[in-house]
């Protein structure tokens, strides 16, 4: 996902920086754009269009959904000033799991990683609030818990670890 | 219509951008001591980072809101008779702002980060004390309350010169039967609308920094952690979107200067600031997406916002630009590059700020380094470039660079060279050290990421080199004016 959300965003990037360098090489010798407010008209028609499709792709499966079927699979995680706590740190695969989001005091990011280093989602710990994200891992391995929100002085020591069984 | 009639204030405009221009340098120091520390290059202790961290933040914010400040004070000067003082007051209270951030940072050891999340500034685990808490947010206080006087002066006398907000806003234009040549200019309405949304901004900020003093002096006292986060990012967001929204104003005044072709409020411009004046409001819960506990509702019209508020940027503002740059020939000098790029800048930015817009994106990029690589992006080559531009404009005459007839001299193609390819490579750095999953605002990086943020320091020198270079021009320009 990420590496496609980098190539996607660069491709666009380079897109719009391209217009703007072909404008400025023109030397302003571009014929008067007597249909410029056409053109106008269409990118916003065009955008609405694109906006609309990747709105409707992109949100047609809620991306904060929790079954009620993955209840039996729930961890209790707590963030804290700087620890996590997990009360499950074996968990099955190809199990839907759901992590009720605690903490102890500030606001925390709960974040997975895996082996590779790569994160697989996260959720906002926040004071007086139970956070619920589910999540299904399909590879056995170890993942680390990091924090994801700024909250002090050792935030970047805030790192813990769970297993996937391989069955 | 009412037309510039008057001289516009420079002196204390002027003065301002020496102010900025010193701090960005410093700011950007900053910035470059922690990524080399992220490098492994030079080593910090994790406290002296984040407090590094939380002025780089809060001061980089600020001077953003500051440089945005003086264009519009500056051009708005120009068509309506403001009063000095107020401006003197904005400036006063906004350097006050500064020592009390600064001592509560560098003296209290604050480092609750720009953001102040609710409850962090009263819970630092014993690095700080209550008091450098109420320091840094009586800093912010006094900064706010300085925007907000400097807005209500702009907002009264726009109110009062172009018949109310609704002519200000050209609104008769936009969804009436309101004509071309009625209309007030483009940076008027602009103006109008950044003063709305920002002086909303302030109050909202305003309320929850209370909230938050009163929970450090009464700990009894305590505030709903997601009210209070919603109040931040709407303060926050708004804030330094007035930034960027104010600086615009100098391409709308600038650049026309150098075409020949004024930048007049068309119906599809007015129609395009009423819906920035909406989305700018709007959007912000887009900073909250990973908050399950926020109404569904909210989250979609973040995402949706968050996309759409790309239109009038892209489609009016951008879009328009490229037509002058096509349609007739432009004079080149170092105010119109750098005006140019900031539009160009901000374009690009949008792109990797809309994507992380998505929430299915944010799961995994929301606190990644790919937030501060966004946001650098319409910063560095965005609000700042413009600022820089204003700056060269502002001394044009005395570095013997007329709109008409001048020449980018070698220092200056040297500058924005310079300046260009560090702004990009230390920002494309942000965005893949994002894809790589690096979390951003961690004082220790694991050894794997080190090299990214070693590059980026190269990078991030360069931008040094080439903002150090602008404002020694500025300055030089300034020691000219003052000869001539």
């Amino acid at each position: 996902m990420q590496m496609i959300v980098l190539a996607v965003s660069l491709v666009l990037m380079a897109l719009t920086a391209l217009c703007f360098a072909a404008a400025i090489r023109s030397g302003g010798s571009a014929r008067p754009a007597d249909r410029s407010e056409e053109r106008r008209r269409g990118l916003i028609w065009a955008m609405l269009v694109v906006g609309l499709v990747v709105t409707s792709v992109s949100l047609r499966e809620w991306p904060h959904s929790v079954s009620a079927a993955a209840a039996d699979q729930t961890v209790n995680v707590t963030g804290g000033q700087w620890f996590w706590e997990i009360d499950k740190t074996e968990l099955p695969r190809d199990r839907p799991i759901v992590f009720n989001v605690h903490t102890a005091d500030v606001t925390h990011g709960f974040g997975v990683v895996n082996e590779s280093g790569r994160l697989l989602f996260q959720m906002q710990a926040m004071p007086g609030y139970v956070n619920r994200v589910q999540y299904v891992f399909d590879k056995p391995g170890n993942y680390r818990v990091i924090c994801l929100e700024y909250c002090g002085v050792a935030h970047h020591d805030m790192i813990t670890e769970f297993t996937v069984a391989a069955n | 219509m009412v037309e510039a009639k008057y001289d516009p204030q420079a002196g204390p405009v002027k003065v301002t951008m020496i102010i900025a221009g010193v701090v960005l340098i410093l700011l950007m120091t900053f910035g470059l001591i922690m990524r080399l520390n992220q490098a492994a290059l030079i080593e910090i202790e994790p406290a002296l980072f984040y407090q590094i961290m939380t002025a780089h933040g809060a001061g980089m914010v600020g001077t953003a809101g500051l440089t945005g400040a003086a264009v519009l004070w500056y051009f708005m000067s120009r068509y309506v008779p403001l009063v000095g003082a107020v401006y003197n007051v904005f400036l006063g209270l906004f350097l006050l702002g500064v020592v009390l951030i600064l001592g509560a940072i560098f003296i209290g050891g604050y480092a609750g980060a720009w953001t102040f999340l609710f409850p962090l500034p009263a819970m630092s685990g014993g690095l700080w004390t209550s008091g450098a808490a109420a320091t840094f947010l009586l800093g912010y206080v006094s900064i706010g309350v300085g925007f907000l006087v400097m807005h209500l002066e702009v907002g009264r006398q726009l109110i009062r010169a172009y018949g109310g907000i609704s002519g200000a806003m050209a609104w008769p234009l936009a969804f009436g039967k309101g004509r071309v040549e009625d209309a007030p200019p483009a940076s008027v309405v602009a103006a109008m609308a950044s003063t709305i949304f920002n002086v909303i901004g302030v109050v909202f900020g305003a309320a929850v920094l209370v909230a938050s003093l009163v929970n450090l002096l009464v700990p009894g006292f305590e505030v709903d952690a997601l009210l209070a986060k919603n109040m931040i990012y709407i303060f926050g967001h708004i804030f330094i979107n007035a930034s960027i929204y104010m600086a615009v104003i100098a391409v709308y005044e600038i650049i026309p200067e150098y075409t020949g072709t004024p930048w007049k409020t068309s119906r599809v411009f007015a129609i395009s600031w009423s819906f920035v004046l909406l989305f700018v409001i709007a959007v912000y819960p887009h900073h909250l997406l990973q908050d399950v506990a926020m109404p569904a509702w909210a989250l979609v019209t973040g995402q949706i916002v968050s996309y759409l508020s790309g239109i009038p940027l892209l489609a009016v503002t951008a879009f328009s630009l490229l037509l002058y740059l096509r349609a007739g020939p432009i004079k080149w000098d170092l105010a119109s590059s750098l005006l140019v790029l900031g539009v160009a800048g901000w374009s690009v930015g949008s792109i990797p700020a809309i994507i992380d817009g998505m929430i299915v994106v944010n799961k995994v990029m929301h606190n990644t380094q790919w937030v501060p690589g966004h946001f650098h992006i319409y910063l560095i080559l965005g609000e700042i470039a413009m600022a820089f531009g204003f700056m060269a404009w502002l001394v044009r005459d005395a570095r013997k660079s007329a709109p008409t007839g001048t020449r980018m001299g070698g220092l200056d193609r040297l500058a924005i060279g310079t300046y260009l390819v560090g702004g990009a490579g230390f920002t494309v750095m942000f965005l893949v050290s994002g894809a790589m999953s690096i979390p951003r605002r961690w004082a220790v990086h694991a050894p794997e990421w080190t090299s990214q943020a070693g590059i980026a320091s190269l990078f991030a020198v360069l931008v040094i080199i080439g903002s150090t270079l602008f404002v020694i021009s500025y300055l030089r320009g300034l020691a000219g004016d003052k000869d001539a």
